[in-house]
């Protein structure tokens, strides 16, 4: 007999939220369920994340709306809710006459830990996160790359149920970028803590989350996992030896949305090629290239955006 | 037969005890105490707590050898202070703690982005100040508690201290009062200050011109311009000292000042001192 597998709960829950500084609306109305796995959530400065990371935290609340973070709510739970999360922020600063592993074993202790397992799982978090001989080191004395390593080893140390990171890839050099990438990658994957990753960099996402979550002034313009987020606006580019004017006109009376460059044409809200080929036929137009529409996660980004 | 071992560094999930808000109060409270201190800290960072301590209790210990070496009433009398005089020795002491130690308890905190990082952990704002002061406050107690008791204890077991365990319960009870109002005193003084800054030099010399200018301003008052004696309550550089006086039952050097109004005073600046900082934290943007 089949048995139906239960959803795996969200790890966010955000529902109406609504959030103001002063005269700035920094979230406006944001509903959305961040799933289990790694999450991008993706938007310009301004665009409401790291407001909506500080909720996360409980650090402020909503004016309206609700908020649940891993089956809490933050806003009255907020010490339970932290104790559960990791958090990397975006700044750099960090108490530079500290050695990295006194500073990872202290906020592992401040998230509950006996001083014994903070000092065990500090070295073990260092390790993890690539940092060898450099622990012992203050942190004054070490690399930008460096630092962002001994946020996440502290991020890590007390074994959070989430892990939210802002910012992280944040003045490294490509190879850094690539290997902090492939470490978040690792601690989604190997380690199966559920990460919120939280980025302007859209190739970033796209290379390390399951799913992401797009802002744009205090808005969920898109949310999903990448693949649904890519499917969600298809379409076919089409070019044609000429006429694509005409093309496009004809195509927009049935209906389609097309975005029209000369000989080049994207051609949404079709039912397939079907439309396009008659309508290529029916014109006389030569037909050079007919292909479904490749997304990259800036298209949908651009999309969300309404541009 | 080879020496090899495979170790396992993989991630391991922790299962072990989680102490929660209260572990991370503690916690917080050692750190900060261990970071006051210097403890963990380059030489420099322990040079002055050093020598708070150093000014605090060798006065003590001194006055503890001269009681024990000395036999004559008389001389011992004109030669060790009463234990209300004595913080007149050790008050250096706690203005150098409160003015060039006790800031380093916030304001790097602020500085260095470590403050975004508590309030990311169990701690919240409340939690936090009061590790904070807990901390300072406990560390001033050392100073204004130790060298007390430690001359009652030596008095009691020279037999040149009070008369039966009423007499002593009772000095016991004055000193432990006079310890921490100076102690929850200064703390309030130094935090206030310290939480407009997170320059720790700044909040240094914000602490030391207001400890001065209030003792300029408040003695020109009375001295110079006929005010009354009450306006005594705002040299914030002796209300402490001229209280702990009075809960040793002994005139002080400020008679003219009342005792209810040191007893009104003292209590409303350490209360003043803990809502500046309780209202500049609340408001305080985290750096994220």
């Amino acid at each position: 007999m089949p048995t139906s597998v239960p959803a795996a709960p969200a790890v966010l829950v955000a529902r109406d939220v609504v959030k103001r500084w002063g005269t700035t609306t920094a979230l406006a109305g944001a509903t959305v369920e961040i799933p289990k796995g790694v999450t991008g959530l993706l938007g310009a400065n301004g665009a409401g994340k790291t407001t909506l990371l500080g909720m996360a935290l409980g650090l402020s609340r909503p004016d309206t709306g609700t908020i649940e973070v891993l089956g809490l709510d933050p806003t009255t739970s907020g010490p339970e809710v932290r104790a559960k999360i990791g958090y990397s922020p975006e700044h750099h600063s960090l108490p530079p006459d500290t050695k990295a592993f006194d500073l990872v074993a202290h906020l592992a202790e401040i998230h509950g830990l006996p001083r014994r397992d903070a000092t065990s799982r500090a070295s073990d978090a260092l390790f993890q996160v690539g940092l060898g001989e450099e622990r012992l080191r203050p942190i004054g004395t070490l690399s930008t790359g460096q630092r962002q390593r001994v946020k996440l080893a502290a991020a890590l140390a007390h074994d959070p149920e989430l892990l939210l990171l802002d910012e992280p890839t944040d003045g490294l050099d490509p190879m850094q970028r690539d290997d902090m990438l492939s470490l978040i990658r690792r601690i989604g994957t190997d380690f199966g803590i559920d990460v919120i990753l939280s980025s302007h960099l859209l190739d970033e996402v796209e290379r390390v989350c399951d799913s992401a979550v797009i802002l744009g002034e205090g808005r969920v313009l898109a949310s999903g996992s990448l693949s649904s987020l890519k499917a969600g606006i298809g379409g076919w580019v089409v070019e044609v030896d000429g006429g694509g004017d005409e093309l496009a006109g004809v195509l927009r009376q049935g209906g389609a949305r097309v975005e029209a460059d000369g000989r080049h044409l994207v051609v949404e809200d079709v039912a397939g090629p079907a439309p396009i080929t008659t309508a290529i036929a029916d014109l006389g137009l030569g037909l050079i290239r007919l292909e479904k529409r490749r997304l990259s996660l800036e298209d949908v980004v651009l999309d969300g955006m309404g541009r | 037969m080879s020496d090899a071992r495979i170790i396992d560094r993989g991630y391991r999930v922790y299962d072990g005890v989680r102490r929660g808000p209260r572990g991370a109060t503690q916690s917080l409270i050692k750190h900060t105490a261990q970071r006051v201190l210097g403890l963990r800290r380059p030489t420099r960072a322990k040079i002055l707590p050093i020598l708070t301590a150093a000014i605090a209790y060798v006065p003590a210990i001194v006055f503890v050898g001269v009681a024990a070496l000395v036999n004559d009433t008389q001389v011992r009398t004109n030669v060790l202070p009463t234990y209300g005089a004595y913080y007149g020795f050790i008050a250096s002491a706690l203005v150098i703690f409160a003015t060039f130690v006790a800031p380093e308890a916030l304001c790097p905190d602020r500085r260095t982005g470590l403050f975004g990082l508590y309030l990311a952990s169990p701690l919240t704002r409340d939690t936090y100040l009061i590790a904070k002061a807990a901390a300072v406050s406990g560390l001033l107690a050392i100073a204004t508690l130790g060298p007390p008791v430690l001359l009652l204890v030596a008095n009691v077991l020279q037999g040149i201290g009070p008369d039966g365990p009423g007499e002593v319960a009772l000095l016991a009870i004055r000193v432990l009062a006079a310890g921490s109002v100076i102690a929850l005193y200064y703390t309030a003084l130094s935090l206030a200050v310290a939480s407009m800054t997170d320059r720790r030099a700044v909040a240094s010399a914000g602490i030391l011109l207001l400890l001065l200018v209030t003792a300029a301003v408040s003695g020109t008052l009375v001295e110079g311009v006929g005010l009354p004696d009450w306006v005594y309550v705002f040299n914030l550089n002796v209300i402490p000292f001229e209280l702990a006086f009075r809960i040793y039952g002994e005139p002080g050097n400020l008679p003219q000042l009342s005792t209810a109004a040191l007893a009104v005073a003292v209590p409303a600046w350490t209360v003043a001192g803990a809502i500046v900082v309780w209202t500049r934290y609340r408001r305080l943007r985290v750096v994220r």
